[in-house]
């Protein structure tokens, strides 16, 4: 056989148009996507000097190789992440399980109305968060530490003696609202999700059910719940990533340091008046962690939630 | 007693663009205990919506739907003690067979967990279905799937079966061994049935009686052979019957009935039985036309062969008259007989077997004489 004697330019001259043609595409896809990520990991490692002296792609050498900088944003983020992961796994978990009853409702049971309030419910979707920002913190801030304050010193005088504040200052609240803003406005999101989901289950099925016995309610936990399991990796993965990545409502719910989520914390580290780049890609390498982690453990998951 | 009627039940749909629907108009039928019936008819004839009407998936717009004498029109379904079988069998995926047949009986009734098992196990037993017990539908065929669904309307005991087409998603061979299992298993269970095809073979084979619908109308309740031989009007005669049956438009004169490419004539008794109606239709159904060599008698007509299609044990001739731009009718003759396309052939249309009906109403105002139908006498 000839193969063994073709030369590279005899083989490339063979190869068929497409394939050349994928080569390419997946070498821009390289360049784009892969070239920063490997720059981000190679600077992480590099001290201050030997960033400016190198090329950014290019790996650290023995002399500039450093984990200061990682130390640096770790010891910075770590108390952000854990925030992050208290507020952002039960508003993620609230949101899928509001979503899908939601979804649930206005979908496979039939009832008069549920056209407009599907309606509403999809509006909320297009609702830029920046236009609600003032209300969402005179509710925080002023309209719930009010009601609260009236509600608990009227009710509960006898104990509190009418001394009562709503803790308004404290992080735990802070987070707590934080968390409480992103499951509510998550929400529409999924049960869109979840919806488009649903509508592709046999109604023959549901009717089976329905003449077996089973209430609305059982009917959900019995069968739709059991087969939305590749629906709920979807909405958790999308809406985890959400709620992490989001900056501008934690700007403008939590001010105690100690209750600052990781995108806080990321941007006090690269807000500093010396630009130091290897803690600045550190820390957006462990920002990015958590995400990455979700993807990675629920990805097959997901893959067959978008499919089917 | 599960005696199930319907008493002019009425289903109106109300579409925004169309205005009102009736699906369902004033059907009434009774359905006797452990009766099969076949509720038969084309597609968006109301066969399903009268099917789920019983079933308490649809509401009634009127009449009544009662069972064992008590009205049911406003029990939820779960409280009507009805099973029913689904043309897509409806399986919950997740849950394997066991799962899936218990499922019923956890949620409508408070039985011990052993007490379910065994009644399931019954089930299976019954269908052959019980080395299949813990798998789940998706490693099932389709025939099983299909006993599955059985199973599950089995298992819950119920007062009436209620099938939505359950073998239509069968291949043919299975379709007809499912047909005789059915069957089986009805007679057994002595369960009343309602059966819903729009396969006419189906109606006539399995059922004790069939229901015939057309545009929510029911045109005739009796048993296959009365459809078959007697039915109602055009509608029966020609939906029932495969091939179907031949139609002529004819007028009639004194004792002659003329068509387009023969005349019919009419023995006294037949004159009489048609009235002073002119404008009529005369119906022989495919299997009564006798195929001849020689014209011998005065309803034979001179006939050309255009399509023969063999099924083996009997030819269905597709014939024309022997004139210019005839109407075409079909034929069915002996499978071993030789004949050929563009053969000249005489054609007998017997006067005891022809129907005549009514052109404008479609009612059947003459049926064939069954005088010559064999009765086979019970050995003692």
């Amino acid at each position: 056989m000839s193969t063994s004697t073709r030369n590279p330019i005899e083989s490339l001259r063979d190869m068929e148009n497409s394939r050349i043609g994928l080569y390419v595409v997946l070498l821009f896809g390289i360049v784009f996507y892969l070239f920063p990520m490997e720059t981000a990991v190679m600077t992480m490692f590099k001290t201050q000097t030997e960033f400016v002296e190198t090329v950014p792609f290019a790996p650290p050498s023995p002399d500039g190789f450093t984990l200061g900088a990682l130390m640096t944003a770790w010891n910075t983020l770590r108390p952000g992440l854990v925030n992050s992961m208290l507020m952002a796994i039960p508003a993620t978990i609230f949101s899928a399980m509001a979503g899908s009853l939601a979804a649930y409702g206005l979908t496979t049971i039939s009832w008069r109305g549920q056209v407009a309030v599907f309606s509403i419910v999809l509006a909320g979707i297009f609702i830029p968060y920046q236009a609600v920002l003032v209300p969402l913190a005179q509710f925080w801030y002023q309209i719930l530490p009010d009601l609260m304050n009236g509600f608990v010193n009227t009710a509960f005088g006898f104990i509190t003696g009418g001394n009562w504040t709503y803790p308004t200052r404290s992080g735990h609240v802070q987070l707590l609202q934080l968390s409480i803003t992103h499951a509510a406005y998550g929400t529409p999101m999924c049960t869109l999700l979840f919806r488009s989901y649903y509508k592709g289950i046999s109604d023959e099925m549901i009717e089976a059910a329905r003449l077996d016995g089973a209430t609305a309610f059982s009917i959900y936990k019995n069968i739709i719940l059991p087969l939305s399991l590749p629906m709920f990796a979807v909405t958790l993965i999308y809406q985890f990533t959400q709620v992490y990545n989001d900056l501008l409502f934690a700007l403008v719910l939590v001010n105690e340091p100690a209750s600052q989520v990781a995108t806080q914390r990321l941007a006090a580290l690269t807000g500093g008046v010396v630009q130091s780049f290897n803690t600045t890609m550190a820390g957006a390498i462990v920002a990015a962690l958590p995400t990455l982690l979700v993807y990675i453990f629920f990805g097959e998951q997901f893959a067959k939630g978008v499919a089917e | 007693m599960a005696q199930l009627t319907l008493d002019d039940v009425t289903k109106i749909f109300h579409d925004d663009d169309e205005g009102e629907i009736v699906a369902v108009d004033e059907v009434s039928v009774d359905i006797e205990d452990g009766e099969f019936l076949c509720v038969v008819g084309p597609s968006g004839c109301g066969k399903s919506t009268t099917l789920r009407m019983i079933a308490g998936l649809e509401d009634i717009s009127s009449g009544e739907i009662r069972l064992g004498g008590e009205v049911i029109n406003d029990q939820p379904p779960a409280q009507r003690d009805v099973a029913m079988v689904f043309q897509s069998y409806a399986l919950y995926p997740h849950m394997t067979v066991r799962e899936n047949m218990a499922f019923g009986l956890e949620q409508s009734t408070d039985m011990s967990e052993e007490a379910i098992d065994q009644q399931v196990t019954e089930a299976t037993d019954l269908l052959g279905i019980d080395d299949l017990i813990d798998r789940k539908p998706g490693e099932l065929s389709g025939g099983q799937q299909q006993r599955v669904a059985l199973g599950r309307a089995i298992v819950r005991d119920p007062e009436v079966f209620l099938m939505d087409e359950p073998l239509a998603n069968l291949d043919a061979k299975l379709r007809a061994e499912m047909r005789t299992e059915l069957q089986h298993l009805q007679e057994r269970l002595g369960v009343t049935t309602v059966y819903v095809t729009h396969d006419q073979t189906e109606a006539m084979t399995m059922s004790d009686r069939i229901a015939i619908l057309n545009d929510g109308i029911l045109q005739q309740a009796a048993t296959p052979l009365e459809c078959y031989h007697e039915p109602n009007n055009m509608f029966v005669a020609g939906f029932i019957g495969e091939p179907s049956m031949n139609f002529f438009d004819v007028e009639r004169q004194g004792s002659t009935l003329v068509a387009d490419d023969f005349e019919y004539d009419l023995s006294e008794e037949t004159a009489r039985e048609l009235g002073d109606k002119t404008d009529l239709t005369l119906g022989i159904r495919p299997e009564d036309i006798e195929v001849i060599d020689s014209q011998s008698g005065r309803h034979d007509y001179e006939g050309v062969v255009d399509v023969v299609e063999p099924r083996g044990s009997e030819n269905t001739v597709h014939m024309m008259f022997d004139t210019s731009d005839s109407a075409t009718f079909i034929a069915t003759v002996d499978g071993m007989r030789d004949i050929d396309w563009g053969q000249h052939v005489t054609v007998r249309f017997p006067e005891e077997a022809i129907h005549v009906f009514d052109t404008k109403t479609g009612e059947a105002v003459r049926n064939r004489k069954l005088d010559s139908v064999e009765k086979v006498e019970p050995v003692v």
